[in-house]
């Protein structure tokens, strides 16, 4: 999809969110044999300074070369274990690229795994306070977002008490509320999110899309191909780790299907 | 700037929360360390022949900074790991994850100095001009502790076995640094000299606890901490160059 921008004040808005060019990523396998002190002590030494090649090597993305421009949705399709996840945590800087180039222009913020990391001990307040710092917001923007936060959850008063009191649908709504509260230029989501009762997931459904809408940028990895082809604009099939198709939405997911 | 505030603040949270459910709060701390101090220096000071007003003092600084040297030690080596849920949803990098686990310890240890103080008042201890010199001490076991937590939480990361390791080793160089006994008069000259010269928790402790006591340090000891925390950083720095894009995985 081609962006045509109109005049020279545009440049720098036609320049993509997103730039990935040959990118491969390899990880090494740990074979448990490998770990043991105790079976081969000079594997220790052996494996940090001198013989690579006894540890193996898995190449779970190769060769992936995309790009993102202001205003597309990306969807990401493939089978499960394609590489789909570790594609939008290398994108969010979670991980790094073993080889290529990846430029990511914007800050771009996944929402994976919104639950975890939330104390147990702290109450809900805190929790939205030791969220937001470690989101890099400050002190003076999470206490104006407090008040919002505390009415979409619709927590109430149980905003003081310790997370540990929580029900799990209060857990994950104060945990969505949390996630959702800032909108980062480019949006990663490893699956769309949704939970709790009926009432709620509109809540949700109305608030992702909101975040959605507001963002420059989506990448989207789902499995749910009618998302997916009501959200994004272009589409990306992987398979073991390559990129088979891209062009947009409609397209690929017609391949997508087809190759099930 | 603003950022570190931000993450002290977040650690000053994360330190008030764990003792939520308790009465005393943090100062539980203080607690474990007291006992100790109170048994085994009314103790020591009756069967050696050390008198209490000098060895207790001794044996309260020396169990006060050692509390602090094996918390960095043995947090170190799963710093990474503990903060998995952080570093995986990509909110803070492995820095700030160090930079917290770093202060929570030093949190701990800013209590533990109220015992220190007792003692101090207890035994009229003078404290001179020259007692400042052990904050050059302490800022310096803080920037190992820096360096230790990149260094031994990459290498922690990828073998699990160094969390074992240290905890082996914490327990048994608490007994053979002069702690919980002292350095005799002309202690350096025999085989005890020889193996604190080669010991670096000894000098560490030496330029925290000499200034204090108003005992002089040796030039050696400034010389060993010094390299120790020039070619730490060093190494850490090579480590993290080199590792620190895989620790996500490890983890």
């Amino acid at each position: 999809m081609d962006i045509v921008a109109e005049g020279a004040s545009e440049n720098k808005a036609r320049q993509p969110l997103i730039e990935v060019k040959n990118m491969r990523f390899q990880v090494p396998s740990i074979k448990a044999k490998d770990r043991q002190l105790l079976t081969n002590p000079l594997s220790f030494l052996s494996d940090m300074y001198l013989s690579r090649s006894r540890r193996k090597i898995i190449t779970i993305l190769d060769d992936i070369t995309f790009t993102v421009q202001p205003g597309e949705r990306l969807g990401v399709l493939g089978l499960n274990g394609a590489g789909k996840s570790t594609l939008l945590r290398l994108l969010a800087g979670i991980y790094q690229p073993t080889e290529g180039e990846l430029h990511v222009n914007g800050t771009a913020k996944g929402l994976f795994d919104i639950s975890l990391g939330m104390n147990q001990e702290a109450t809900g307040l805190e929790n939205i306070y030791m969220r937001g710092l470690q989101m890099r917001m400050s002190l003076k923007e999470i206490k104006n977002l407090i008040p919002e936060i505390v009415e979409f959850s619709e927590l109430h008063d149980a905003i003081g008490d310790t997370l540990s009191t929580y029900s799990s649908g209060m857990r994950l709504r104060l945990a969505f509320s949390i996630s959702t509260m800032v909108d980062p230029d480019i949006l990663l989501l490893d699956e769309w999110l949704g939970a709790g009762d009926e009432r709620f997931r509109k809540k949700i459904s109305e608030r992702m899309n909101k975040l959605v809408e507001s963002s420059k940028a989506l990448v989207l990895a789902s499995h749910n191909t009618q998302l997916i082809r009501s959200l994004c604009t272009n589409g990306l099939v992987l398979s073991k780790g390559r990129i088979v198709f891209q062009g947009n939405i409609d397209d690929a997911l017609e391949w997508h299907l087809k190759s099930l | 700037m603003n950022h570190i505030t931000s993450l002290i603040f977040q650690t000053w949270l994360q330190f008030l929360v764990r003792y939520r459910r308790t009465f005393i709060g943090p100062l539980w701390i203080v607690v474990g360390p007291s006992l100790f101090v109170l048994t085994l220096g009314l103790l020591f000071s009756q069967i050696s022949g050390a008198k209490a007003e000098v060895f207790i003092p001794h044996l309260t600084i020396g169990l006060v900074v050692w509390t602090l040297v094996s918390g960095f030690v043995n947090g170190s080596t799963t710093v990474f790991q503990r903060s998995r849920a952080q570093i995986l949803q990509g909110g803070m990098n492995l820095l700030d994850v160090v930079f917290v686990d770093v202060t929570t310890t030093v949190f701990h240890f800013v209590h533990q100095i109220i015992i220190i103080g007792v003692v101090f008042l207890i035994f009229h201890i003078p404290v001179t001009v020259y007692a400042l010199v052990s904050l050059i001490g302490l800022f310096l076991l803080f920037a190992n502790g820096v360096w230790l937590a990149v260094l031994f939480g990459i290498i922690g990361a990828r073998y699990r076995d160094l969390v074992e390791v240290t905890q082996a080793v914490m327990r048994i160089a608490f007994l053979v640094t002069p702690i919980i006994w002292m350095v005799g008069e002309q202690g350096r000259g025999g085989i005890l000299g020889v193996f604190l010269v080669y010991y670096p928790f000894y000098h560490f402790l030496e330029l925290i606890r000499a200034p204090l006591l108003n005992n002089p340090i040796q030039p050696l000891s400034w010389i060993v901490v010094l390299s120790i925390t020039f070619s730490g950083v060093f190494l850490a720095r090579y480590y993290f160059k080199r590792y620190s894009g895989q620790v996500a995985l490890w983890i």
